[in-house]
């Protein structure tokens, strides 16, 4: 994980957070890796670019843009503390805020986000920490986690854990019965026909994900 | 204080149309004054299930586009004067209505009516988005079979997001054999994925179809399940408390009989 980009999860979504002190370039190449490494987590999502004190138009900003484009990436809105740069993102279609950054740089990746509803076919939960359910995970939902999915109810739907790639996320729920399971960059499907009923884990054991009942592995 | 009530499903053919003509006639032989709008824009069918095809002289797209007042395009039912129908158009598309088209027609129609049921198109694009957009209730319709449960799910995820209040289940077409055999989603089954209320539960009936293809509606038909379950679903809506029927195949001769009197058997 580069100390250049930073992700973090607010009200609004994702927060793209990029180093304002280094190059531009040191950003893109640091961006570039960071979405080929983690593309599965970003696809298809929408965030909000903090530049803070870098100004950001012209060339600079179509490239960044254009980069997280190519990579299924939306940018929502723009946050810099340059009256430029929000000027420049505005004629470029996004919203435009001033930075207003708390302060707290606790490793955001070990929050949790807690949702309480059933997810339903066509929804998507994202969050860059872990993901904790209160409901069921229906067939055609998917979880997309930074970190670990614990859900207490059914998962029918697909979960992906560790999709920044972390090999250390674990999926666990009451009912585990996912179409689809993906941990970091591996992926395994549901076997056909009925499986194990009854709380069970998901993890990568060597190079491959294993799910056993939680009391095997506690 | 009148309802404005959309029937939508997502999936196609699980029997919206079916449903929304039904339970309009049902709830218009309960006393209410009732419209039900096809919503369905350029896939007209709402008219043609009810039997007033050959009665249409100006639709929807014409009222929304002031071609005609809404009392001239609005037909009136063959059985009951209390029931109408705004049909849609024909020859236009959904594009030639906008979501604030729709809320201001659900407005208008709700200071004449006690009812407007909105027969939404399937689908999760604009002409749904249009049909939900006046409403404040939905009715969702699902046969019980993965795909139609699906889509269904994703209805209900939908309207969630629109802010509507919880929409409700009507299970169409199960067949209790089947279903009996384990070869057919039960009530449960479907309840345990889209939990949310259970408003009706309707068996499979062939005699819908023959009604259908005479423009004429099962709810009219004693002898029609389909039809007595519809019925039991427009008391719900109502706000009666109607206990679910057993959906044990027909008694045969002693239920046709109760229906000859016009009376319909304690469930």
């Amino acid at each position: 994980m580069s100390s250049l980009i930073n992700i973090k999860g607010s009200r609004e979504g994702l927060r793209l957070q990029l180093d304002e002190t280094v190059a531009l370039g040191d950003i893109l190449e640091a961006l570039k890796s960071q979405l080929e490494g983690g593309s599965q987590f970003f696809n298809g999502a929408r965030v909000v670019v903090d530049v803070g004190e870098r100004t950001l138009i012209g060339d600079d900003l179509t490239a960044v843009l254009e980069l997280m484009r190519q990579h299924g990436l939306q940018a929502d809105a723009l946050v810099s503390s340059s009256r430029e740069s929000r000027t420049a993102a505005r004629s470029a279609g996004l919203a435009a805020r001033p930075v207003a950054r708390a302060l707290s740089e606790a490793d955001e990746r070990n929050e949790a986000s807690f949702i309480q509803r059933t997810v339903r076919s066509g929804q998507v939960v994202r969050y860059q920490g872990h993901i904790t359910i209160l409901g069921d995970v229906n067939p055609g939902a998917e979880i997309v986690a930074g970190g670990s999915i614990i859900v207490w109810g059914r998962v029918r739907g697909t979960v992906h854990a560790g999709a920044l790639g972390n090999r250390e996320a674990v999926i666990c729920a009451i009912d585990l019965q996912p179409t689809q399971i993906r941990i970091a960059d591996l992926i395994a499907r549901s076997p056909d026909g009925p499986g194990e009923r009854g709380p069970l884990i998901a993890r990568i054991v060597g190079d491959q994900i294993s799910v056993g009942s939680w009391e095997a592995k506690r | 204080m009148s309802r404005v009530i959309t029937i939508t499903s997502g999936k196609g053919g699980v029997g919206k149309t079916t449903s929304t003509a039904n339970l309009g006639t049902a709830l218009a032989m309960q006393g209410a004054k009732v419209a039900v709008v096809d919503a369905d824009i350029g896939l007209r069918n709402l008219d043609v299930v009810m039997g007033l095809e050959n009665r249409i002289v100006y639709d929807l797209v014409d009222v929304i586009e002031g071609r005609c007042r809404l009392r001239q395009a609005l037909i009136k039912d063959k059985h009951f004067p209390d029931l109408c129908l705004l049909p849609a158009a024909q020859t236009r598309d959904k594009d030639a209505v906008s979501v604030d088209d729709m809320i201001a027609l659900a407005h208008q129609l709700r200071t004449e009516f006690d009812y407007v049921l909105i027969d939404s198109p399937a689908g999760i694009e604009a002409g749904f988005r249009n049909a939900i957009a006046g409403a404040d209730e939905v009715v969702i319709i699902t046969t019980p079979e993965v795909s139609a449960v699906r889509d269904a799910d994703r209805i209900v995820g939908l309207v969630e997001a629109f802010e509507k209040s919880h929409p409700r289940l009507v299970i169409n077409r199960i067949k209790p054999r089947m279903v009996s055999r384990g070869d057919m989603m039960s009530v449960e089954d479907v309840l345990q994925i889209l939990a949310i209320d259970l408003i009706g539960v309707v068996p499979d009936d062939e005699q819908i179809v023959t009604a259908t293809n005479r423009g004429e509606v099962a709810v009219l038909d004693r002898a029609s399940r389909a039809g007595r379950a519809f019925i039991d679903i427009a008391r719900r809506l109502g706000g009666e408390e109607v206990p679910f029927a057993s959906l044990d195949e027909p008694q045969g001769l002693m239920d046709r009989f109760f229906g000859m009197f016009g009376r319909r058997s304690t469930r």
